[in-house]
């Protein structure tokens, strides 16, 4: 038992890392951007293949990695999102660009193979990888008839720690200040002089910086990166921790996290295997059904 | 849907050159000479099957490459179309239908998946056109292609070798070797061919006096298997049965060996890629399959095909580039000898069946023949991964 | 022969050679059709697949077991998914926009993975041979259902119900204030929508020798909420033009080869991009939008 609630840990630290960022630019936009599953992909296989295919050092490609998902940040908000705002589109419009976003992204992953258009940027195709062995360093402990991996173990504090950073930065700082401001009321923020869409495109960078992390860590810790890890992996459970924790609420993401990872966990020891991940998606209809606003969100948003 | 523009000016090319040569063999039956022989592949080359389907396509493209070069099949020059089906059984089931009745091919390779066989190869029955399995193991997919109706299908074949010949004879293998006497069994649970793997390693375990202590079953789409790993290896098993695909095998096996589990994993063909053992690594030393191809064997027919296959894509072959390979040496052995009219598709059609039916030949996979279910009877390899990537050979299992 | 050549060439051929095609058209139209309902009503919900399912699964069982006429399988799994709509709808429709839209992801993963997977009766992963499925003739029953349904629709959208769905699509608080039964009116438009993608799942079933469980998930839903949105709301013809064009592409633009999933996307983007409001469509999806985004006819100057 203790080794599962371990396994609840770990995999629940990923999920509320990448669930911040999703729930991040809903705050902000109440949008809900598609692609930042794609994004954990991408930050996973760039640093992959850097290390690799391009014989980069672990550290080097990791710092790359979530660069390069950052930057993709910059790309889902100028070719997706700007435009729509200029053109007063719906919402609705900017759910299918970001869809239309994560297909490029998972398509040129998945036909990165030798001698292919894609072969810089993977080269196993929909093939699924692990980082070779001794690319970075990973102890492995036997406690007390627990399992302890370093790599493991490693995502717990980091991911607490950004997600501690996180929350200061948007209490405490000018910066966070200005996004909550434009989270609020855009119009009245423009009016106090914050340069809205600037605050949007760092939003997004934040938050596909922190997706991109995210899909290192699955990456490197689980041994499993594929064109298709942030699809299958977290993108509908990812929806599924913001809700639990309450839409836009940073807190509530990072306890939905937990929590998710926790009822996962739970339902292969006490309802048997198969059922797990139906129980996780009965529990999300059900918390919506009746406690719509999450544990954390402090009221309804009734806007999109 | 993808028609090798490259692949048919090479083609035209081949034709210009090989005239001297083809006439050279003399004894061909005129009727062929300069005609052309369409096949259409129906291959999973993006989606989940995108790890097998363009392993299949390089195999199927250089056997007709050969072919053709060699002055085509008495000589007819092939002309291979491959249409991806993205991994979805309705998007096989269309593009199949525009290769039968649009296309007009003579025969059919596919599908990847055994889901999209399913959905594929009841409607090649029905328009009557043979239909080569090249990569497909579950159950009910030859001779039994409209299961549950027990009325045996006539026009599918494969060549890929059933789990149902596989598992057990892998199991038998390692019983005898080193007597288990308990084993769980991990099953990804949402796709047909593991779903099958899991039903016939039930269905076997007793046979070798194994007492399955418990099945698990799991989605491939989980973020983490770790959960399923940590209560089967609670279990202390002598054997952890792994069926299931893509890189799930491998996982399982890091992480048990990880929370220190000892035993032996055994699995099915979900084992029998590069991948699996390059992914698992250390973990996966000593871990055994049985597979329809072994890239070791030093007979010449393959020894040629993996040098060939290396010229000229610079990699190793796996198993679904070998049976890729094979099943377009198998239609063209059974096209020399069919006598094809070129004008009477339906009637060509049904004599290449009958043709396939009596095929022996030399292929990578060993000796080649169908059984007369249009099975595959061949040598099963059984192998076990080395630790580095690679597999080594544990027995040889002829076929009975 | 490519498809466009041989379709104005010699469309007698084409029809006979892509009957399976031309029934998938149809049927993705049903389904736009389907999703049309509930947006049109000012609801995201992407419970579609589910209640294709339902369709799917209850007519080959009836078949399996029963050997009951098509006509008969074809209008219980209509009916039994049209009643799990109203039984679903009953509580979810007090939510909104990305809510709804979680909740019924919820729904559709909980069934397919919970339920579906773990039946005995549904063959769970196997999934369920369909013998007396008819690939070739099916073709005429999914037009003429595809032509009943585009002229019901069209019935209602411009009779009392249409201009009660516009009007809770546009403003629910309004519309409660002129007397609209609010709830009532979501809910029709809700169980509309569950009957037709029962009914679009029990005419797929009949099409494809196997029920595939793999077929009802979330990549399903994107794809229905694509042709919907991309074919815009203008009019019902909307959702038939955005599933034609979608499922038509792979078979058109050929030349993208393997990179098929890369032009796609970048497609979708360009067209959602420079028509927000669909191919079709006229006034856009004005209910999805956050308080504070800007209105079609907004006087207020747009950003920067």
């Amino acid at each position: 038992m203790g080794q599962q609630i371990l396994n609840a840990i770990f995999i629940g630290s990923i999920y509320a890392l990448f669930a911040v960022g999703y729930t991040l630019v809903f705050g902000v936009l109440d949008i809900l951007n598609l692609a930042h599953s794609a994004v954990f992909t991408l930050g996973a296989a760039v640093t992959y293949t850097l290390v690799v295919n391009h014989g980069q050092s672990f550290w080097l490609a990791c710092v790359l990695g979530i660069f390069v998902a950052a930057l993709m940040g910059l790309v889902i908000e100028y070719v997706c999102l700007r435009p729509l705002r200029r053109r007063r589109a719906p919402p609705i419009a900017a759910l299918i660009s970001t869809i239309g976003l994560a297909l490029i992204i998972i398509a040129a992953i998945e036909q990165g193979r030798p001698g292919t258009l894609f072969a810089w940027l993977w080269v196993d195709g929909a093939n699924p990888v692990t980082m070779p062995p001794g690319a970075f360093p990973n102890p492995t402990w036997h406690v007390a008839g627990l399992t302890l991996e370093g790599s493991k173990l490693a995502v717990i504090p980091i991911s607490l720690a950004l997600m501690l950073v996180l929350g200061y930065v948007m209490r405490s700082t000018q910066v966070g200040r200005g996004l909550r401001a434009v989270a609020e009321n855009p119009r009245a923020a423009r009016l106090m002089g914050i340069d809205v869409d600037r605050m949007i495109a760092l939003t997004l960078v934040i938050s596909s910086a922190l997706g991109g992390l995210a899909g290192i860590l699955f990456g490197v810790a689980l041994g499993d990166i594929s064109p298709y890890i942030g699809r299958d992996s977290v993108e509908v459970r990812g929806l599924a921790v913001i809700v639990l924790g309450g839409m836009g609420s940073i807190p509530g993401a990072v306890l939905g996290g937990y929590l998710l990872g926790l009822i996962e966990v739970l339902a292969v020891v006490l309802l048997g295997s198969n059922v797990r991940a139906g129980v996780a998606f009965a529990a999300l209809f059900l918390m919506l059904v009746l406690r719509p606003q999450g544990f954390f969100g402090a009221q309804l948003r009734e806007r999109i | 849907m993808r028609r090798l523009r490259l692949g048919s000016v090479l083609v035209a090319a081949i034709i210009a050159a090989a005239c001297g040569s083809a006439g050279g063999g003399g004894t061909p039956a005129n009727s062929y000479a300069g005609k052309t022989i369409k096949l259409g592949a129906v291959l999973s080359i993006t989606g989940a099957g995108g790890v097998y389907g363009p392993q299949s396509r390089d195999g199927m493209n250089l056997a007709v490459d050969q072919i053709n070069k060699a002055g085509g099949v008495n000589g007819a020059q092939i002309s291979l179309t491959v249409a991806d089906d993205a991994s979805l059984q309705s998007q096989s089931a269309q593009v199949a239908q525009t290769m039968i009745l649009s296309d007009q091919d003579l025969a059919l390779l596919g599908p990847t998946l055994s889901n999209s066989a399913v959905a594929v190869h009841p409607l090649a029955e029905q328009q009557k056109i043979p239909i080569l399995a090249v990569s497909t193991t579950g159950i009910n997919i030859v001779p039994n292609c409209n299961f549950p109706s027990t009325v045996a299908c006539r026009y599918v074949f494969r060549d890929s070798l059933g789990e149902e010949t596989a598992i057990p004879d892998n199991i038998q293998s390692y019983a005898s070797d080193a007597h288990p006497s308990t084993g769980v069994l991990l099953v990804a649970q949402d796709d047909k061919f593991s779903s099958d793997g899991g039903k016939i390693v039930e269905a076997n375990v007793a046979k070798y006096n194994i007492n399955l202590l418990k099945t698990i079953k799991f989605n491939k789409a989980e973020a983490d298997l770790s959960p399923y790993v940590t209560t089967a290896v609670g279990l202390h098993p002598d054997v952890i049965f792994i069926t299931s695909l893509g890189g799930i095998p491998a996982k399982i096996m890091i992480e048990a060996r990880k929370q220190g589990w000892q035993g032996q994993f055994l699995g099915g063909n979900g084992f029998n890629t590069a991948t699996v053992s390059k992914n698992a690594g250390a973990a996966g030393l000593g871990a055994r399959s049985a597979s329809a191809w072994y890239l070791g064997n030093s007979f010449p027919s393959n020894a040629d095909f993996v040098t060939a296959f290396k010229t000229a894509y610079g990699h190793d072959p796996d198993q679904f580039a070998a049976q890729g390979y094979t099943g377009i040496k198998i239609i063209a052995d059974a096209a020399k000898r069919a006598n094809l009219t070129f004008s009477d598709l339906a009637g060509d059609r049904d004599r290449l069946r009958a043709a396939m039916e009596t095929v022996n030949i030399q292929s990578p996979l060993g000796p080649f023949q169908f059984t007369s279910t249009h099975d595959v009877k061949q040598t099963v390899w059984v192998i076990k991964m080395d630790g580095q990537g690679g597999f080594t050979l544990v027995h040889e299992i002829k076929a009975s | 022969m490519d498809l466009l050549t041989q379709l104005f060439t010699d469309p007698f051929a084409f029809w006979t050679s892509h009957t399976l095609l031309i029934s998938q058209i149809g049927i993705n139209s049903i389904l736009a059709s389907s999703m049309f309902v509930v947006l049109y009503s000012g609801q995201l919900s992407l419970a579609a697949p589910g209640f294709m399912a339902i369709g799917a699964y209850t007519a080959v069982l009836m078949d399996l077991y029963w050997h009951t006429p098509l006509a008969v399988d074809f209008a219980a799994g209509t009916a039994l998914a049209g009643l799990v709509g109203a039984i679903v709808g009953l509580p979810v429709l007090r939510l909104r926009g990305v809510f709804l839209a979680i909740a019924t992801i919820g729904f559709i993963e909980a069934l397919s993975l919970g339920v579906i997977l773990n039946l005995p009766i549904t063959g769970e992963g196997l999934g369920l041979k369909n013998i007396d499925a008819d690939p070739v003739g099916g073709v005429n029953i999914v037009l003429i259902s595809l032509a009943v349904v585009v002229y019901l629709l069209w019935r209602l959208t411009k009779g009392r119900l249409g201009y009660a769905w516009t009007a809770v699509r546009q403003d629910e608080l309004a519309a409660r204030s002129q007397g609209i039964d609010v709830p009532r009116y979501k809910l029709i438009a809700f169980v509309i929508s569950a009957l037709l993608a029962g009914y679009a799942g029990a005419a797929e079933s009949h099409l494809y020798f196997i029920l595939d469980p793999n077929e009802y998930g979330v990549p399903r839903t994107v794809q229905v909420l694509t042709f919907a949105v991309l074919g815009g709301s203008g009019n019902v013809l909307g959702p038939v033009v955005g599933a034609l064009f979608l499922t038509t592409f792979p078979f058109i633009f050929k030349q993208a080869g393997d990179y098929i999933g890369v032009v796609s996307g970048a497609v979708l983007i360009a067209i959602i991009v420079f028509r927000p409001q669909g191919i079709v469509g006229r006034g856009g999806f004005a209910f999805v939008r956050p308080r504070w985004w800007p209105r079609p006819q907004s006087r207020a100057p747009s950003t920067g």
